[in-house]
C-alpha cells in the first residue's frame, strides 16, 4: 500500500516517557480510508501511549506520522487537528463545567484553517448525535457516561477530520452504553471518517472493526481483518504464546 | 446604626471583591494560591499615586494608568518567575508568589519610603440619606467594583476568550487539543488579575492611604473571601467578599474593632473544618 493511499501512515514510531525505555517500539502502520482499525492488547502493551503519540500529546523518539500523505510529526496536537487528525482522549474528554453548547463551540472556535469545519459540518454531526443537540444549556459534567462519549465524539467530528483517534471509548461504561458507543463509531465511519480505535473491550471492538492490530509489549504482534480473529487466538497472542 | 453597619460592610466587601476575583481567577487557571495578591494591590496603589501626585493626572486617569502598569508587571512576573515553574506543582508556585510579594513590597518601600501618602483628591462631605452616612469614596468603590464584576462576568461567560479561560481551568490538556494554548491564557489571566489588583489598590488607598503594607491589611480577608466562595469560582469570590465584609463590620457589635481580622481567620478555620469546597465550589475531582 502506498503512503498516499493511506488515511493514516506511521513509519518506525518509537515513544516512551522520561528516561524510561520505549513503550511503543518501532510501529509501522497503514490504514485505508474509511475503515475502522481496532488496536487491542493486554494491559500495559502501549495502546494508550501509541494513541497519545499519534495525537501529539507525547513527542515520538523516532519515526513519522502522516495523515492523507501529509507529514504531521512536528505539529502540536491542535495543529494536527487542523491537519485532519482528531483525537478523543480516554478520560476527561469534555469540559465538565461548561455547557454542551460551549463544548461544541470550543471544538472548532480556536482551530483556524480547518477546511469544511463550518455550519454544514455541524448540521451533519448533530444529525449523527441528535440527543446532544437537544439540551444545549446543560452542563456537560451532568451527562451520563454514554452521552459524554457522544459529546466527545461530536466535538472531535466538528473539526471535519480525516482520521479520528479514539482512546478506549467504552472504558467505564455499562454494557448498554458500550453497544451504543460502538454503534456511534460505526456511524462515524459511515460518514466518511477513518477511525483508529484503541480498546480494552475486545469483543466490542471486533464487532465493529474492519481490521485488528494486536499490540504486545509495544510491538505489533498481529495485523489481520477482523473476521479472521478468534477469541482463542487472541488469548494466545495476549499471553505471547506464539511468536 | 445597624443599616449603617450593613452599608459599610457591603462596601468593605465590594472592596475585597476585585482582589478575591483576581485570586480565584489565578487559582482556577494556574492552580496555585497567589500570595502576592496583597503586594500587587499595594504596587497598583503606588502606580496610581505616581500618576496622580507626581504626573498630575486626575485620579480616574491615574487608576487606568495603574491598571495598565500593573497588568504589565503581572505579565512580567509570569515571564520571569511563574512560567518557568509552571509544572512544578502548586507548593513551588505558592512559595514563588511569597517571594514576589516580598520583592514588590520592598521595591515600593525602597522607592517611596515607609511614610503614608495620599492622593490629590478633594475630600467631600458625606451624603446623608435616610439617616445613612455615605462617603463619596464608598460610592466610587461601589460603582467601580460593580462595573468591573459585570465586565468580568460578561468576559467569562459571554466571550470566546472567557470560554477559553474556563476551558483551560477545567481541562488544560483537552483545551490544548482544541487549539487553546495554556501559555497565552495564563498571560491574559495575569494581566487581568494585575489590573483588578491595581484598581482595588486605588480604592483601598482612597479608604486608607498609600503605604507599603496597604495590601497586606487585606491579604487575609481576600483569601477568606475567595476560599469562602469556593476557590476558582468567580461569582463565589464576589459573594464571599460581601459576606466577609459584612461579617467584619457586624462583628464590631460584639467585638472591639481592632479584633476584626479574627472574623476572616474564623471563617477560614470554619470552612476548613466543615465545608472545604467553599459555598459555591465543587468537590475537586483528582485523578
Amino acid at each position: 500500500m502506498s503512503a498516499t493511499a493511506s488515511a493514516l501512515a506511521v513509519r518506525g514510531l518509537r515513544a516512551g516517557y522520561g528516561n524510561g525505555g520505549d513503550i511503543v517500539c518501532n510501529i509501522d502502520l497503514d490504514q485505508s480510508p474509511e475503515t475502522i482499525l481496532a488496536v487491542i492488547g493486554p494491559n500495559g502493551s502501549g495502546k494508550s501511549t501509541l494513541v497519545k503519540t499519534l495525537a501529539g500529546l507525547l513527542r515520538p523518539r523516532a519515526g513519522t506520522i502522516a495523515v492523507t500523505g501529509r507529514d504531521v510529526t512536528p505539529l502540536s496536537p491542535a495543529r494536527r487537528v487542523v491537519a485532519g487528525l482528531a483525537y478523543v482522549p480516554q478520560e476527561a474528554n469534555i469540559f465538565g463545567n461548561l455547557t454542551i453548547r460551549e463544548n461544541l463551540q470550543l471544538a472548532t472556535e480556536f482551530l483556524r484553517g480547518r477546511p469544511g469545519a463550518g455550519p454544514a459540518q455541524k448540521a451533519r454531526v448533530m444529525e449523527l448525535f441528535p440527543q446532544i443537540a437537544a439540551r444545549p444549556k446543560m452542563l456537560a459534567g451532568n451527562l451520563s457516561g454514554g452521552q459524554r462519549q457522544m459529546l466527545a465524539f461530536a466535538c472531535a467530528l466538528l473539526a471535519n477530520p480525516e482520521v479520528l483517534l479514539l482512546d478506549e471509548p467504552s472504558a467505564g461504561l455499562s454494557p448498554k452504553f458500550v453497544g451504543e458507543t460502538m454503534d456511534a463509531v460505526t456511524r462515524v465511519r459511515e460518514s466518511g471518517v477513518t477511525v483508529l480505535l484503541v480498546e480494552q473491550n475486545v469483543a466490542a471492538a471486533l464487532d465493529v472493526a474492519d481490521e485488528v492490530m494486536v499490540l504486545v509489549a509495544g510491538r505489533q504482534s498481529l495485523r489481520v481483518p477482523a473476521g479472521q480473529v478468534s477469541t482463542a487466538d487472541l488469548a494466545d497472542l495476549f499471553f505471547a504464546r506464539v511468536t | 446604626m445597624m443599616a449603617q453597619l450593613i452599608l459599610n460592610g457591603l462596601v468593605t466587601g465590594l472592596l475585597l471583591a476585585l482582589p478575591a476575583l483576581a485570586l480565584t481567577l489565578i487559582f482556577g487557571i494556574l492552580k496555585f494560591p497567589n500570595f502576592a495578591i496583597g503586594s500587587m494591590l499595594t504596587t497598583g496603589a503606588y502606580a496610581a499615586w505616581i500618576g496622580n501626585s507626581l504626573l498630575g493626572m486626575p485620579l480616574a486617569v491615574a487608576a487606568f494608568f495603574a491598571a495598565l502598569a500593573m497588568a504589565a508587571i503581572a505579565m512580567l512576573s509570569d515571564v520571569l518567575v511563574f512560567a518557568r515553574l509552571r509544572d512544578r506543582g502548586s507548593i513551588t508556585l505558592l512559595v514563588a508568589s511569597m517571594g514576589l510579594s516580598l520583592i514588590l513590597e520592598n521595591i515600593c518601600r525602597f522607592a517611596f519610603g515607609n511614610s503614608t501618602r495620599n492622593f490629590a483628591f478633594d475630600v467631600a462631605r458625606p451624603i446623608r440619606w435616610h439617616g445613612l452616612r455615605i462617603n463619596h469614596e464608598q460610592l466610587i468603590t461601589a460603582v467601580t467594583v460593580i462595573i468591573c464584576v459585570i465586565l468580568i462576568q460578561l468576559l467569562l461567560y459571554g466571550s470566546p476568550l472567557g470560554r477559553a479561560m474556563r476551558a483551560v481551568s477545567d481541562n488544560p490538556s483537552l483545551a490544548a487539543v482544541r487549539g487553546v494554548e495554556r501559555q497565552t491564557i495564563a498571560r491574559i489571566t495575569w494581566c487581568l488579575a494585575g489590573s483588578l489588583c491595581a484598581l482595588s489598590g486605588v480604592l483601598a488607598a482612597l479608604d486608607r492611604a498609600v503605604d507599603p503594607l496597604l495590601g497586606w491589611n487585606y491579604q487575609i480577608p481576600i483569601f477568606a473571601a475567595a476560599i469562602l466562595g469556593g476557590l476558582g469560582s468567580p461569582a463565589g469570590a464576589v459573594a464571599g467578599a460581601l459576606v466577609i465584609g459584612l461579617a467584619e463590620e457586624l462583628s464590631s457589635l460584639v467585638l472591639p474593632t481592632n479584633y476584626r481580622q479574627i472574623v476572616s481567620f474564623a471563617v477560614i478555620l470554619g470552612l476548613l473544618l466543615l465545608r472545604t469546597e467553599g459555598l459555591f465550589g465543587r468537590k475537586a475531582v483528582r485523578k
